[in-house]
This record gives C-alpha cells, sequence and structure tokens, in this order.
C-alpha cells in the first residue's frame, strides 16, 4: 500500500493549490514525477484554481434561484470568484463556497456587503458548519421504520457491530442478501453480490472505500448523513470491513465537505474509545473538485493520488480495486443502511419499501415549499415526495428524478414510483435521488444549457465521446439560446448522433447519460426547442 | 458447433486465440482491420479513444478491442451497421475538434485521424469547434514541437514517456475539452526529465508532437519524401532508420530532411530512436564536410588537389616507409563507423597488399 | 573481446537485445546504459516494468540505478573483487550448476581455489560494497533462471580489462547461465559496425571470422584466396602503435577515427605524430589529427553509401545509400579500391555486395548471410536483418549463442586475481578520474556538436565531483577549474555531483577544446591492448568562479529523496 503517493493532491493542497514549483515540491517529497503531479494538480479545480477564493454554484436548483446574479454581484464587487458545479446545497440556494467552506443561501445584498473582502462573506455561519443543514423529515420516536433516520440521536453503543463480529462473513452476507439492498449510489447495483464478490477474491489485501464524493447536481443527502448520522456510516463500514475481510478504509469526501469530514472523524474516534474498531484502520482523504470522482474507478485513482479518470471496466474493483487489490466500495446512504439492517434483519429492511427494499433518502430541491432531505419507502411518487416538502410552488412542468444524469420528465410522469427500476424503463434513473422540481416559468432549453455546461465542466477528457460530446451539446444549445448559430458552427440537428456516439461509446456513466437531459427534454417539450 | 478451449469466432469464423491475447492483436494477426488511435503494441492499452470498439456477444456496450481479451466462445463481430455507424459518428465528432484541410494539418507529420475519417467516411458537416487546449509556444527546446489544436489526447506521448523512457517528462494535463499535453508549470523540455528521445513525436497519431526542425527550414511534407531503411551510425545497437529524403534538394544530390522510426516489432529497435538517432543528422549536409582530397603543400598547409594526385602521394608515402622500414613500420587503422565491407577492404590492403598484420581499429575491446 | 573468444569461443552479446525484456534479473556492470546504449536501456526499463530484478554495480549512480533494485557503488577498478566474492558465495553456498560445470566447462577448480579467499568480507574493504548486497546478488543472480550480465567498457577499458571478463564469465560458467533465452554474458558495442569491423578482421591477430594469424592453416587458407604470401606475424596493437608511433611505426594509413581525441595520453602521441614520415586519412570532416596529415581524403558517410553493419548482438544489416555524397567525396570502400589498384593490386568490386560476397566466402558463420537475404528479411514478420553464425542460406540465424553446447567446446574457467589498477591516488593526485559517454554527445562529437540541438542540452565540457570533495578545495558548482594528471591538464566546469564517490570524479570525453585524453593513462590491457580510461590520478584545482546563469548540470537524473 503505497500511501505516500496517494497523498498527491493533499500535498499540493497544504502548498496552497498548484502554483509555480509546487509540482516540483511534492515531487521531491513523494517520489511521483513532477509532470505526474502537475497532471494531478491541474486536473482538480479546487486545486488548479487556487487563487479563486470564492465559488458560486451554478447548479441547476442555485440557478433556478438567481444564482448568475449572485455570481455577477461578486464580480462587480471585486471578488476572487468563479462558478462552480454543484455544492450540495440545493435545498439553500444560493450556495457559495468560500476556501473549503459551503455557505448556503447567499444573497446578492450580502455579497455587496463584502466591500471586496471575501473572508467576510456572512461571517456568522453557525459553528461546525451546522448553518448548512436542512430540512429533514419525516420526523418519528425510536427509529420507527426507518433504515437510517436523519432526525435521530447518533448511537454509539455499537450493537449492530458488536452482533456483525459474532457472525461469520458467510451468515452478515447471506442478511445483506436477504434484505435486498440496493447500491444507493445510482445504479441500484444488489449490493450483497459485491460483499460476496470481494470476501471471496483469494488476495487476502482487501480494501473498504466509502464514496462520499457525490457531486451529483440536486443530490445533498451524504451532507446531512455525515453530519447528523456519522454513527450509521462509522458502523456500517465496520461492519463491511469484517465482513469481506478487510483491515484498511478509506473514506473519500468532497473537498468541500470540510465539516461533514470532521463530523466523521469524530464518529471514528467515538467508537475507538469504546474499543470497538480494535486493528481496523481509517484513512481520510478529500476530494479536489471533481465531479467524475463520484465514479467508483475515478475515485479509486484519485485515491491513489492521480487523475480522476475512470478506469475501463471489467475488472471491477471488487476484483482489482484500490492498488489494484479487492476493493469494497459504497455510497455513503448505502452503508449507512447496514447497521440497521443487522439489527433487525433483512426481512424488515426489504419490507420497508413499496417497490423495492428499504426507505430511501430524496432530496428534493427546486419549486417546492421545504427543499430538504426525506426518507420515505422506495417507491413512493413525485407528488407524494413533493407533499412531504410543503407542496409545489407554481405549476409542475418538469422534474429530474435523480440529478442531472436523470434528465427530464414532463408533469405526466409523476405517477412513476421512484425507484430504480420503473424510472429505467422510462428511460431515465433514480441515480443518487436528487429531485429537482421546474415549474413553468423555465424555459426547457435554458434548464438544458445548464445541465450541460456541468457536464462540459466536469467531463475527465479521457474518451472523445465525452470530451467532445458534451461540449458540442452545450455549443448547439447556446447557439440556440443566443440566436449565434452558424453554418459553421455545432448543430442541434446532429444532436440525435452525437448523443448516440456518447452513450454508446463512453467510458463511463458521465458521458453515457450526459446527454439525456438534452434528448429527453427534446422529447417531452419539444416545443421549448422551437 | 463445438469450439476448442482457445477458440473464438471473429466475424463468424472460428479462430484460435493465443492466452492473454486481446481482440485487437487476434483481429490483426488474423488479418482483421480494426482502426485505432491511441493503441500501440509498445504501451498497456488503456481504451481511450475509443476508435476501436467492436460487438461481442454477451456486453451490452461496444467493447474496447485493444483491452479485451479473448475468451473460448466469445462472438467478436468487428463490421456491421452499428459499428459503423459508431466509427463514423465517433469519427464526425473528433472532427469537430480538429482542423480538417489536409494540407495545413500535414505540415508535419502525416494524420491518421484524417485518413480514418476518409476511410469510413464520416461526415464533416457537423460544424467545428475552436480548440481550447493550450500549448507551450514558448518552449525554447530544440526538437520537439507541440501543436495543441492537433492533439487528441489519446495520450500514446504520455503513456510513451512514462512506460517505455520512463523519464515521465510530460502529462495529461487540465480536464475536459481543456485536456492537453504539457510539462510540470509548462516549463520547457529542456529543463525536465526529458531526454528529448522524440518518442513522443513518433507515436502521435495526428502529428500534434512534431519534429521543429523541418517545420522551421520548409522542408516538404514528410509524406511527400523517399524513406530510405538504413542502420544508424551512432552506437552499437543497431537501430534501423529511416531516412526521409527530398530527392530534389541540395542540387539533385538529394537531402536527409528527417529521421523516422520504422514501425515497433520490425525491427531489433522495435520503433525506438535516442535523441541522437532522430534528431543529429545535420551533420550529414553540414558545410564542414570535406568535398576535395587535401594535401600538405611544402608549406605544411593543406591544399584541395584531384584524386590522381592525392591518391598518387598517398600511395608513393606509404610505399616509400615501406621500401625504407619494412611493411611492419606501417599501420593501418581501420574504423569500428565504417561498413564491414570497408573493414574487411583496410585489413586486405594491409595484409596482401602491404604484407603487415599492422591493422586494428580503436574498438576492439 | 579477446576475453570472451578466449572463455567461449565467440566474442558477441550471447544473447539478443529482444530477449533483454524478459529476463528475470538483470546485472549491469559498467555500463551507463540510458546514456550510452539508450535503446538497449528501454528494454531493460521493459523488463523491470514487467516485474524483473535489475543490479547496477557501477562506481556512479547513473540513471539506471533509479529503477534499480540495488545499486552496487563499487570504487573504481576493483571489479574482481566483486566478482570474485560473488562467485565465492555461490560456490560457498553450493548454488553452482554441477551438471553444467560438469559437461560444458573445464578448469573449474582453479577458479574454485582462486575465489575461496575472496571473502564477501574482504571485498567490502575493498570494494566498499557492504557485504550482504554481494551475498544478495550472487544469490539472486545465481538462483534466477533467466539472469543475464550486460557490461560495457567499464569492463574493459582498465589495464586487468580482460581479468573483468573472465571474471564475468567464470560466473556465468559456474551457474551455467549460457546457452539459454535472457540468460547470458553480453557486451554492449559502443559503435555502429564495432562487431562488425572485429568479424571483418580489422585485427592484428585475426583474419576475418576470428581465424588467427599465426595459424598456419588460416594463413594457407587466406593466401589462396587473396593468391599471395601473408606475414605469419601477428600484427601490433591499436595501443602498440600509437605508443611506437615515431619509433617503430613510420606511417598510418587511417580510417574513421580521429586517434588525437579518442586515443589516451594524447600530448605524448601528439608529440610522436611530429616524428613519423607519412599520414593518410581518410574522413568526412577535419578533426584534430589533421593537422598531422600529408594527404586527407574526403570519405562519404553512412547515408551516402551501401553496406553492412553488425550489430552487438550479431545481427547484420543494411547501410543503404539515399543521398550523393558532397563534392567530389567517395565512399570509404571505393577510396579503398582506388588506393589498392593504384598499389599494383587487382580489385575488382562493382559494389560492397560483392565485397561482402569475396568475405563471407571464407567465413563460415557468416556463409548464409548476403545482402539479399538482408534484404528480403524486410519483407516478412519478424525482425529485419540475420543473427550470425549463419552457416548456410537456409539457415535462421542464430538467437542466442552456444545453446547446442559451448562454441569454444568447453567453456574455459579462467582463474583471476585482483590487481590494482595502474595509476592510484596520492598525495599529489588525490583524485580518481574515469571518462565517459553522455546521452547527448558522441565520441568525438564530430557529429553531434554539428547540430546545434545537442549543444542546447549540453555545450561545454564538464566533470562531476562530489561536493565534498570540491569543497575541499574551495570550488563551488559551476566553477571553471583545472583537471590534471601526470600526463597534462585541461580546463573544464565543474559540476557537483552526488552521482559520483566522493574521491572520484568523472569527465565526459566528447569535448575537443578539453580533451579528456589528454588526462588518461595509456597503459594498455595486456591482451587487447585497450587502455586505461576508467582510471586514473588527477587533482582539481580552481581557476575562475563560474557564471551565474548556469543550469544544474546536465546529468542531475535524481530528485533527491
Amino acid at each position: 500500500m503505497n500511501h505516500i503517493k496517494s497523498d498527491v493532491p493533499e500535498l499540493i493542497q497544504q502548498q496552497g493549490g498548484l502554483k509555480p514549483d509546487v509540482s516540483k515540491q511534492v515531487s521531491r517529497h513523494t517520489g511521483v514525477a513532477e509532470a505526474d503531479v502537475y497532471g494531478v494538480g491541474s486536473f482538480f479545480h479546487l486545486l488548479s484554481r487556487s487563487d479563486k477564493k470564492l465559488r458560486v454554484c451554478t447548479g441547476l436548483s442555485c440557478q433556478m434561484a438567481g444564482a448568475d446574479k449572485v455570481l455577477q454581484a461578486a464580480l462587480d464587487a471585486g471578488l476572487p470568484v468563479e462558478p462552480c458545479s454543484c455544492l450540495a446545497a440545493c435545498d439553500q440556494p444560493t450556495a457559495v463556497l468560500r476556501d473549503r467552506e459551503v455557505i448556503p443561501g447567499v444573497q446578492v445584498e450580502e455579497i455587496k456587503q463584502t466591500g471586496g473582502d471575501w473572508t467576510k462573506l456572512k461571517q456568522e455561519m453557525s459553528p461546525g458548519g451546522k448553518g448548512w443543514l436542512g430540512h429533514i423529515g419525516p420526523s418519528v420516536e425510536n427509529d420507527g421504520d426507518l433504515a437510517i433516520n436523519l432526525a435521530g440521536a447518533p448511537d454509539w453503543s455499537g450493537t449492530a457491530l458488536r452482533m456483525a463480529l459474532t457472525r461469520s462473513a458467510n451468515h452478515i452476507i447471506a442478511i445483506i442478501k436477504s434484505s435486498e439492498l440496493q447500491g444507493r449510489g445510482g445504479a441500484g447495483f444488489p449490493a450483497h453480490i459485491k460483499w460476496q464478490a470481494v470476501q471471496s477474491q483469494s488476495e487476502p489485501e482487501r480494501y473498504v472505500v466509502l464514496n462520499a464524493d457525490e457531486g451529483e447536481p440536486g443530490t445533498f443527502k451524504d451532507r446531512e448523513l455525515l453530519m447528523r448520522r456519522p454513527d450509521r456510516i462509522v458502523e456500517g463500514l465496520a461492519i463491511a470491513a469484517h465482513a469481506v475481510g478487510a483491515k484498511d478504509v478509506f473514506l473519500y469526501l468532497r473537498g468541500e465537505f470540510a465539516y461533514p469530514k470532521k463530523s466523521i472523524e469524530l464518529a471514528i474516534q467515538q467508537f475507538r474509545q469504546r474499543g470497538l474498531l480494535a486493528d481496523l484502520r481509517f484513512h481520510s482523504h478529500s476530494g479536489q473538485g471533481a465531479y467524475i470522482c463520484g465514479e467508483e474507478t475515478a475515485l479509486l485513482e484519485a485515491l491513489e493520488g492521480k487523475r480522476g479518470m475512470p478506469r475501463l471496466k471489467p475488472p471491477f474493483p471488487v476484483e482489482v480495486g484500490l492498488w489494484g487489490k479487492p476493493t469494497l466500495i459504497h455510497n455513503v446512504e448505502t452503508i449507512a443502511c447496514v447497521p440497521e439492517i443487522i439489527k433487525r434483519g433483512g426481512d424488515w429492511f426489504k419490507n420497508l419499501g413499496r417497490t423495492a427494499a428499504g426507505t430511501k433518502l430524496y432530496c428534493i430541491s427546486g419549486h417546492v415549499q421545504k427543499p430538504g432531505t426525506y426518507e420515505l419507502p422506495l417507491g413512493i411518487t413525485l407528488d407524494e415526495l413533493v407533499e412531504s416538502a410543503g407542496g409545489y410552488i407554481g405549476k409542475l412542468k418538469a422534474f429530474c428524478p435523480g440529478g442531472a444524469s436523470s434528465g427530464f420528465l414532463p408533469a405526466d410522469k409523476r405517477n412513476i414510483a421512484l425507484d430504480f427500476q420503473a424510472l429505467a424503463a422510462v428511460g431515465s434513473m433514480l441515480g443518487s435521488a436528487g429531485v429537482i422540481v421546474l415549474n413553468d416559468t423555465v424555459d426547457m432549453k435554458w434548464a438544458v444549457g445548464q445541465q450541460l455546461r456541468f457536464f462540459e465542466d466536469e467531463s475527465c477528457g479521457q474518451c472523445a465521446p465525452c470530451r467532445i460530446g458534451t461540449r458540442y451539446l452545450r455549443e448547439a444549445v447556446n447557439a440556440e439560446l443566443n440566436g449565434s448559430a452558424t453554418m459553421h458552427s455545432p448543430n442541434l440537428k446532429f444532436a440525435e448522433d452525437v448523443a448516440w456516439q456518447m452513450n454508446e461509446a463512453s467510458i463511463c456513466g458521465l458521458g453515457q447519460t450526459a446527454s439525456l437531459a438534452l434528448t429527453s427534454a427534446m422529447t417531452y417539450f419539444p416545443e421549448d426547442f422551437q | 458447433m463445438k469450439l476448442a478451449r482457445n477458440q473464438l469466432t471473429l466475424n463468424g469464423k472460428t479462430v484460435s486465440f493465443t492466452d492473454g491475447e486481446t481482440i485487437l492483436t487476434l483481429a490483426n494477426r488474423m488479418g482483421v482491420h480494426i482502426p485505432t488511435l491511441c493503441h500501440d503494441p509498445r504501451l498497456d492499452p488503456v481504451g481511450a479513444c475509443r476508435m476501436c470498439l467492436v460487438e461481442v456477444t454477451g456486453f451490452n456496450r461496444l467493447v474496447p478491442a485493444c483491452t479485451q481479451k479473448a475468451t473460448p466462445g466469445m462472438e467478436v463481430i468487428t463490421e456491421n451497421a452499428r459499428i459503423t455507424r459508431h466509427r463514423q459518428t465517433l469519427l464526425a465528432l473528433y472532427m469537430t475538434d480538429h482542423p480538417q484541410d489536409r494540407n495545413a494539418v500535414e505540415k508535419g507529420a502525416p494524420n491518421q485521424l484524417l485518413d480514418l475519417a476518409e476511410q469510413y467516411q464520416a461526415p464533416l458537416n457537423w460544424g467545428r469547434m475552436l480548440p481550447i487546449r493550450s500549448a507551450r509556444d514558448d518552449d525554447r527546446n530544440p526538437y520537439i514541437l507541440f501543436n495543441a489544436d492537433l492533439c487528441i489526447s489519446c495520450a500514446r506521448c504520455v503513456r510513451y514517456c512514462a512506460e517505455v523512457e520512463r523519464v515521465s517528462a510530460i502529462t495529461l494535463a487540465n480536464r475536459g475539452a481543456s485536456t492537453t499535453v504539457a510539462t510540470a508549470d509548462n516549463a520547457s523540455l529542456l529543463d525536465t526529465s526529458c531526454e528529448m528521445c522524440g518518442g513522443c513525436i513518433d507515436v502521435c497519431p495526428t502529428g500534434a508532437m512534431t519534429e521543429k526542425m523541418p517545420l522551421t527550414r520548409n522542408h516538404k511534407p514528410e509524406r511527400e519524401l523517399r524513406k530510405v531503411r538504413t542502420t544508424c551510425n551512432y552506437c552499437g545497437v543497431g537501430c534501423q532508420i529511416d531516412l526521409n529524403v527530398d530527392d530534389i534538394a541540395n542540387d539533385g544530390r538529394g537531402m536527409v530532411v528527417k529521421i523516422t522510426s520504422p514501425p515497433p516489432g520490425t525491427t531489433v529497435n522495435d520503433g525506438n530512436l535516442c535523441v541522437k538517432g532522430r534528431f543529429a543528422y545535420d551533420f550529414i549536409h553540414h558545410p564542414d564536410r570535406l568535398t576535395q582530397p587535401l594535401v600538405c603543400n611544402e608549406n605544411g598547409e593543406l591544399q584541395p588537389t584531384t584524386w590522381d594526385d592525392a591518391l598518387e602521394k598517398a600511395v608513393n608515402g606509404l610505399q616509400a616507409v615501406a621500401k625504407r622500414y619494412g611493411a611492419d613500420a606501417l599501420g593501418f587503422v581501420s574504423s569500428s563507423r565504417c561498413t564491414v565491407e570497408e573493414n574487411y577492404l583496410m585489413q586486405k590492403l594491409a595484409r596482401a597488399v602491404f604484407h603487415t598484420n599492422n591493422v586494428h581499429q580503436c574498438a576492439a575491446t | 573481446m579477446a576475453g570472451l573468444v578466449n572463455t567461449f569461443g565467440a566474442g558477441a552479446m550471447t544473447n539478443s537485445i529482444g530477449e533483454i525484456r524478459d529476463a528475470d534479473f538483470l546485472l549491469v556492470i559498467g555500463s551507463n546504459t540510458s546514456e550510452a546504449h539508450p535503446i538497449i536501456a528501454m528494454e531493460m526499463k521493459r523488463a523491470v516494468r514487467r516485474g524483473a530484478t535489475l543490479v547496477v554495480a557501477d562506481p556512479r549512480a547513473i540513471w539506471m540505478t533509479s529503477i534499480a533494485e540495488k545499486h552496487l557503488q563499487l570504487k573504481p577498478g576493483t571489479d574482481v573483487w566483486l566478482l570474485n566474492a560473488m562467485a565465492h558465495v555461490i560456490i560457498e553456498e553450493d548454488l553452482i550448476d554441477h551438471k553444467f560445470i560438469a559437461g560444458q566447462t573445464e578448469n573449474f577448480d582453479a577458479v574454485k581455489q582462486t575465489v575461496a579467499d575472496y571473502t564477501p568480507e574482504q571485498a567490502e574493504q575493498i570494494t566498499g560494497v557492504p557485504a550482504d548486497v554481494i551475498r544478495w546478488t550472487a544469490r539472486r543472480y545465481a538462483s534466477t533462471a533467466k539472469a543475464g550480465i550486460y557490461y560495457v567498457l567499464g569492463i574493459t577499458e582498465h589495464s586487468h580489462g580482460t581479468d573483468n571478463v573472465y571474471a564475468l564469465s567464470n560466473l556465468v560458467l559456474m551457474t551455467g547461465h549460457l546457452g539459454k533465452p535472457s540468460s547470458g554474458l553480453n557486451p554492449l558495442r559502443g559503435q555502429n559496425n564495432v562487431q562488425g569491423a572485429n568479424d571483418a578482421g580489422a585485427s592484428p591477430v585475426f583474419y576475418p571470422g576470428y581465424q588467427r594469424v599465426d595459424d598456419p592453416a588460416a594463413r594457407a587458407k587466406y593466401e589462396k584466396s587473396w593468391g599471395v604470401s601473408l606475414s605469419p606475424t601477428p600484427g601490433l596493437n591499436l595501443n602498440q602503435m600509437m605508443k611506437t608511433t615515431g619509433n617503430k611505426i613510420k606511417a598510418f594509413y587511417v580510417m574513421g577515427e580521429d586517434i588525437l581525441l579518442s586515443e589516451p595520453n594524447v600530448l605524448h602521441l601528439e608529440r610522436a605524430l611530429n616524428n613519423i614520415e607519412f599520414l593518410v586519412i581518410q574522413e568526412p570532416f577535419l578533426n584534430e589529427t589533421s593537422r598531422f596529415a600529408d594527404v586527407i581524403f574526403p570519405a562519404a558517410i553512412y547515408a551516402e553509401k551501401d553496406g553492412v553493419f553488425i550489430n552487438s548482438e550479431r545481427r547484420v544489416q543494411r547501410v543503404r545509400k539515399a543521398v550523393q555524397p558532397p563534392g567530389e567525396a567517395l565512399a570509404d570502400w571505393e577510396i579503398l579500391v582506388q588506393f589498392a589498384n593504384r598499389c599494383g593490386a587487382d580489385w575488382n568490386f562493382p559494389g560492397p555486395a560483392e565485397i561482402y560476397n569475396e568475405m563471407v566466402k571464407d567465413v563460415p558463420r557468416f556463409a548464409g548471410i548476403s545482402h539479399e537475404r538482408i534484404e528480403q528479411t524486410q519483407h516478412v514478420p519478424g525482425l529485419s536483418g540475420i543473427q550470425w553464425p549463419c552457416p548456410g542460406a537456409n539457415h535462421p540465424g542464430t538467437k542466442y549463442l552456444h545453446a547446442d553446447g559451448v562454441l569454444r567446446g568447453k567453456g574455459l574457467f579462467q582463474a583471476v586475481q585482483y590487481r590494482p589498477s595502474m595509476e592510484l591516488p596520492d598525495t599529489d593526485y588525490g583524485l580518481i578520474l574515469s571518462t565517459g559517454r553522455t546521452l547527448y554527445h558522441y565520441n568525438s562529437a564530430t557529429q553531434t556538436r554539428r547540430e546545434q540541438g545537442l549543444s542546447t542540452k549540453q555545450s561545454e565540457a564538464y566533470i562531476e565531483i562530489h561536493p565534498r570533495d570540491a569543497q575541499k578545495r574551495s570550488i563551488a558548482h559551476g566553477d571553471r577549474v583545472q583537471v590534471k594528471t601526470r600526463r597534462g591538464s585541461v580546463h573544464v566546469r565543474a559540476f557537483y555531483s552526488r552521482q559520483v564517490r566522493s574521491g572520484c570524479i568523472w569527465m565526459p570525453f566528447h569535448f575537443k577544446e578539453a580533451r579528456a585524453n589528454i588526462l588518461t593513462n595509456d597503459v594498455g590491457d595486456s591482451i587487447t591492448g585497450t587502455a586505461e580510461y576508467k582510471v586514473c590520478a588527477a587533482e582539481v584545482t580552481k581557476l575562475e568562479t563560474g557564471k551565474k546563469d548556469t543550469l544544474l548540470f546536465p546529468g542531475a537524473y535524481f530528485v533527491e529523496r
């Protein structure tokens, strides 16, 4: 295990970002070639543009709330600012990143008050970043029938972990299997298959990795989970490590998650003080501003200190993962479901869901009364979700059921079960369950433009279909929006072929789904593209 | 049909593969053409350019032939409507991000992307986007020019530098549409670990990495030059090189304007060259070259003369010494820099004509 | 060359370059491979990438040490101690190949007896390489099936160069690492056609194909072929010719070598050249030696003529004419033919192919190779060119030697005792000077310094000196210094380097304004005459403070970790 190499991004961060000579210094320290250090630093926006002390979120939800105006105000105020991708505060627009600290709900007035001093922005943020926490629901007594229960008090007793430690790996995996737990990261892949696969590798060295680098616009549940219920995550990780025979657990958190990182590190201490973690080692790493690292193999690359470019699959991480070793990698929410499954049994969890197993953290933002994170049975409909969130604002026009990657669905699809299968059947996906609601004030062409810019900014650039395709589509939409289309500029009439190519030939999910926002909108809202 | 343990079907035909063989190598061996851009047999395959995608039964998505290992019973298809559409749309997309005028593009090396776009009749009417990749315009290194506009981010150069030459002087930098090839801090290659082997030039499929000298001297593009395969005259590895000759130049005597390496797998150097072999050819047509025989006059100065005179004087000079002191007073110094035939003649001259064995050369260790 | 002919029966790489990538253990000794043979270094890098173990034995920390498992940084000239100590370990721990020794070698006991005294502990005292590292290397070498040794002039350019080769041969023979792919003893040739020049008989003792001039049968064969009587006395080797210049040797015909830059102790030679009666040189450029010439023939270079070169791995490859030579310059072969015919010979060669055919007629190991056949290899799969031995037109050539038994009949063990280098540091000359090549220049640099780019990378002569030695002499990084030996002095820049051992300095020999060979010792190896370029006593004194704008010296490969 080569830790020193994995430290490359963090060492660049310590040096204040990728400034001249930093590559040389980090190279000297790590033995990684200077150029390779530079390649890593220039890949991650938080490292390559360290002079930008403020970043304004331009995710769709923030944009609908007027992020552009906040950005313009900041530019006018002479602040060192740039637009950035979603900051996981879609429920509290407009979000701004100051260094590594997210400030939600920033108003144009507040920007004006800074007088050009970026450190002065909203100085009264509540301690430990608590001001970033949003609405959650439902509120229940004693965990009720919830797998996670964000509102509950952290439980440091380690009951589930103690139970797991007395059981064999096969037994634990059998429980996970009976729970029918599906990965909450987007693909809905049955969790037990991964566990079984890692557990049965002949290589004795295995790892567990927590994917807390979710950057899907519309998604902010990880933030709530990490800050409110880190106990669930740490306990889940320890159980998983026990089941697959790993001694090292790696946490990879978004670079913007300074507070959530502290929260989970404290939770690890809590368990360790109670003697529950034995010889299990935890290693926490910060992302450096790259959505693509939410893709599991890109994350592994970044964790190894390299540019976050997805690997080809197969082989899958369960066989060839971190440092080439079998690796169990799970989304935060998936892991957080584990303790209650162990405690209360697979059947209990399975029956929590409506169309598939378990409760699910749905994030909802956009044109609703109380944007927030709601834990509801898997398979509820949009209307039910919005009811939890206090109802619609205005008349529903469209919604993204699972972040930018899921494209747009029209109002008449509001009764579809929000689960993995039903959404896939209509060419969309549940993804990370970041639901964004758009009312009839929104021009779909504009909304599509927002999503496409996001994908273009976040494409890793490794494969041509995505690298060129995302840019092509964004330029084509922009040309339409600006009325600047010419014979020689990218044109929407080729969108179908471009989208086909991206979907067919991109290496990873980013490129494969990036065109969906455009193609779905063109299908369902042709009038907006006349 | 029952297949053996090491057999699969390739476009319906049963073929045998070797252990660990990829679909691409197998297809090449069988004479089935699969287009590639990021592949080089010397490098670990990465499947990044997506050019080589083929259909494999059981896989929903198209599969990169360069990375996918052949497995028993696999059914591989390299030509059908889906693959044609894939190749055409991928190439069309590449071309929206790449200059299309062959004359402008091929000032340096031939461009395989244009070749493929032609071969597969990719649509070229999708419009163009302005490149936003950064280059290093002020790199004062004498040999290697990086034209970012022509770069398709296949990373062959970067991987060659890391895997074959192992100096890792260059990297993929930035990301997305800005992805480019850079050095640390965009320093000149002279100030990096680069050893100027020029492998980056050799592996580049589009001429984005190209040799500076022929460009600055306005030599003809590589495509119009005659290639003469010969053996490098530096160290004892015996690398095969291609002298790129402009036959018209130099008053019709011909001029070596560039040296390139033969394809990997065909010669002892496996397509590799070093800084001297690839770039140090200016001496061939250097003005310092001797063009006439010289003899020493009575003032001790060298002056030009005719071959007849020079040979006459040389023969007389050596024969006189042999006559006076005996043949063993002569020393014949042959050269490991000359050909086998010339060494043979030199020792034959010493032995058969002058009757001495005093013949040697400097590298008889 | 002579060393290997004596022990194995053929003086060439036993393996092919293409086999290096498959080796599992590589001992690189006295070879700065990445600078002198970059393409072979690439094959080694490939092997290491694949998982092979690389061990570098060299007084300097060369680039290859950065990817090596171990660097044996021995004191210059102590190779015999190191190698005999390795043999000691291999015998002591019974890692020898009994079957191979019994069946294919002779004289093992002599070596066994000799190396018994060479304990690793004592070797550590002499070489500076820790005893446990010597043991580890010996074990790994002996116990790895595909284990190859690669060496160059760091082994041979010593007064005991042949001893070094013998000591290496002993290791190979006792472990049976011979006659197998990727496993053997491999001298890498420094010049394009060293192998070919030797093969073609440019030697005072050998006719073409290593047939001895004092062997009556060989002489009779050539007398018959050439239709003349031949001298039965072996000639002088180059070292002897140079040393007797002016006394014994009264005239030279020099083709393609700048002896005044390349030969050791050149000031002595320079004085001697004033005393000879006639000098003919044949060159593409004027050079240092030209100043003494009576006649200069303008010669074509490789791009202007046809023929073959033979590379380190015995591969015969074509040289093809691409352009016309400038002015009246002629190919060396054309000049030689005209010259001989003026002397009364009747040489009638339409071209190099016919010369080649005449040569191979009397050399069985080349008999199957012809210009035409080499041409054909270019149009079939596989590598172009053909490797000797290739006795017949249907023989495919030989990838690695000794597969069917050692060519000599039996591999000959040669017991060697350590002999110190001829000139070691003393109070007047406190440092050991070694000379060598760099990546960016070639030999006397008549070609490479006519190429501006290379000079951008490396423009001037320098020495590498350890900071400790430099500071003792009040020399700062980049200062101009005088380097002095008993034979002369030169002025160069001094660059601090932790790549050289303390007590040693290193200098490239490419620069005519600071000829390293003014300094070097012309004592020759007793068998080959190869001079001791790698060790002589030297001293360094500061001349003036260096320019401030200096780049770090160009050989600094390492990030200090």
